[in-house]
């Protein structure tokens, strides 16, 4: 466990490397294509492929601040893997968010309210839309720019703090750096939800920017926290077979994940019922569209595909994991765990794909004035080199951070408690 | 079983140390012992397991009370929205499963609670106001800094004298006698 010799897997770094710069360069050369011919869809791949990890990512750096700040007995074994992690959030936000968000193209094709020469369902355009002009304190591109590179700034800062002095530890084994960690992540965890919150107004809500929900936030950091421990769950589940969690990991840290997936699916659940359930009592059509056009072809009035993606994410995101997560012993049995995990990881790009692709067009054809995108789409496959190919780089960071770094955090205070820990 | 038995709770051991206790649980379990049980002054973690104990069924009575709320609130809200007193409010439907869903799921978490707390007073035989082992002196100190196992009477492994010996054996330091 010394950092003179780092585990035989941290050594495949550079083949994630070099396959997530193929990808990216593949991603973007479609995504160029693409809005050259008045098309947007390859582009939000790029979008929905970063903020697949985007959101891991804040969820991992939420847990790594939580568990700090609660001083969380059981963690410190499992925070490290985190804390290797998250350097790659200001990393994916760099090479996938900042990109589309600061070239022209990009940005007026996905946000259509950058674009004033935009047609809305009705044939006027963005830059004749009152409802735009009310909102243009915040939607305007300045402050959208500026907004995009805090984000980058914050939760750059706060990785790199939380792994400094984290790291900083192990040589010195000095129990200081416990107390300033304490004090970091305080501070970290009312900016990092700021933060957040923010980040999904703009990167998800404002791409149908009449809509708005209040409770978007806090939906997008239940979605966080679900798919970074089912990551976690994956991940040190691999690492205990062949990797540095080789026979530390056992059955009471499954459990404690298993807990707090069960907690974080029946969070989700309500704060995705609660948003659906205010706007549905309220029925202000500004508010009810967007689940319209996510529940009714209009043209036909019958159930979209959009109806089944919805059906899907409350039977098989919520009512499958919740189901399964109630029984003891998927909590402990590392196969049972590790399967509900894999459903949770596909219900969250499911969910994802549910709020970023449906949008309505203008289609002047139709008597509604607009037709909307549809799910099945051979750009899926899109979607998916795009998770995989920022996945790349996220484990090529993983691993050569743990590759110059304790794998195991020898000096922390409560490494012990963690590696004894028990039910 | 003999005459002289029936009159007896079971007999009671003291231990001094956790891991002494630990291992004569162990011992106990795996001469197959049912009735018994081990009274310590704070948790021991791997009791559950040195002891042989089954999971608890409350989780059981738990779901069976969730079920049972969320039912009692679908016909909570038919009955009453739908088909004593049809009334349309906001443009809903009578009865469907999205707006009463607050009441759905606050009856759920109201009777699933009720499962919980009235299944762990029926599976601990609660109320009960009086116990054999609180005329023991010695169970006093199983608070403070004392172990004990208790074999019962009732079990069919239950003979006072080879009870008696067997706790011996497992290194227990006071041995009494409990009577009913």
């Amino acid at each position: 466990m010394s950092s003179s010799s780092p585990h035989a897997l941290t050594a495949h770094w550079k083949k994630f490397l070099a396959a997530g710069v193929v990808a990216m360069a593949v991603l973007w050369y479609f995504a160029c294509v693409g809005v050259a011919h008045h098309e947007n869809r390859q582009a939000l791949s790029i979008l929905v492929g970063s903020l697949f990890w985007i959101s891991i990512l804040i969820g991992m750096l939420m847990l790594t601040m939580i568990t700090r700040v609660f001083d969380a007995g059981w963690a410190p074994l499992v925070r490290r893997n985190w804390e290797h992690l998250i350097i790659a959030l200001p990393v994916v936000i760099l090479l996938g968010v900042v990109p589309l968000a600061f070239s022209t193209g990009f940005r007026h094709a996905l946000w259509d309210w950058t674009n004033a020469e935009h047609l809305l369902p009705g044939g006027h355009t963005v830059g004749h839309d009152p409802i735009l002009q009310a909102k243009s304190w915040f939607l305007n591109e300045k402050f959208f720019l500026i907004r995009i590179s805090l984000y980058v700034l914050v939760f750059g800062a706060l990785v790199t703090l939380l792994r400094r002095w984290s790291f900083a530890q192990d040589t010195d084994r000095t129990a200081g750096h416990t107390h300033r960690l304490h004090a970091v992540s305080a501070v970290g965890i009312p900016l990092s939800a700021v933060t957040l919150t923010m980040l999904a107004f703009d990167c998800l809500m404002a791409l149908s920017y009449h809509w708005f929900s209040t409770m978007y936030g806090v939906w997008f950091f239940a979605l966080s926290i679900r798919l970074a421990l089912a990551v976690t769950v994956i991940l040190t589940y691999k690492l205990s077979n062949g990797g540095w969690l080789d026979g530390l990991l056992n059955q009471a840290h499954r459990h404690v994940l298993g807990c707090l997936m069960l907690a974080f699916t029946v969070f989700w659940a309500y704060i995705s019922f609660s948003q659906y359930f205010l706007i549905y009592t309220a029925n202000i059509p500004e508010e009810t569209f967007w689940y319209n056009i996510r529940e009714i072809d209009a043209a036909t009035g019958l159930k979209s595909e959009w109806w089944s993606v919805s059906m899907y994410l409350i039977f098989g995101f919520f009512l499958l994991p919740f189901l399964s997560l109630l029984f003891y012993r998927t909590k402990i049995v590392a196969g049972r765990l590790l399967t509900v995990a894999w459903i949770i990881v596909m219900g969250g790009l499911v969910d994802l794909w549910f709020n970023a692709l449906p949008r309505q067009v203008y289609d002047k054809s139709t008597p509604e004035g607009f037709v909307v995108t549809p799910f099945l789409t051979s750009s899926l496959f899109l979607d998916l080199l795009a998770i995989a190919g920022f996945g790349a780089i996220v484990f090529a960071l993983f691993l050569s951070s743990a590759a110059k770094n304790e794998t195991i955090p020898v000096h922390d205070p409560r490494i012990l408690e963690s590696i004894n820990y028990h039910e | 079983m003999n005459e002289r038995n029936e009159r007896i709770h079971g007999v009671a051991c003291t231990f001094r140390k956790v891991s002494d206790v630990f291992h004569a649980a162990e011992k106990v379990r795996d001469a197959g012992w049912k009735n018994w049980d081990v009274h310590t002054p704070f948790p021991i973690h791997g009791m559950d397991q040195a002891m042989g104990l089954p999971r608890s069924p409350v989780p059981r009575l738990t779901l069976l009370g969730g079920l049972t709320g969320f039912t009692t609130g679908c016909l909570l809200t038919w009955y009453m929205n739908s088909y004593d007193y049809p009334l349309i409010v906001g443009g809903k439907p009578y009865w469907s499963v999205i707006f009463p869903f607050p009441v759905l799921y606050e009856c759920t978490i109201l009777f699933a609670a009720f499962g919980t707390f009235f299944g762990q007073f029926i599976f601990n035989r609660l109320p009960r106001h009086n116990h054999p082992l609180f005329d023991l002196p010695s169970f006093a100190r199983v608070s403070d800094d004392t172990f004990m196992i208790v074999l019962e009477a009732r079990d069919p492994q239950f003979h006072l004298d080879e009870s008696r010996n067997f706790l011996q054996s497992l290194g227990g330091q006071e041995i009494t006698v409990i009577r009913d």
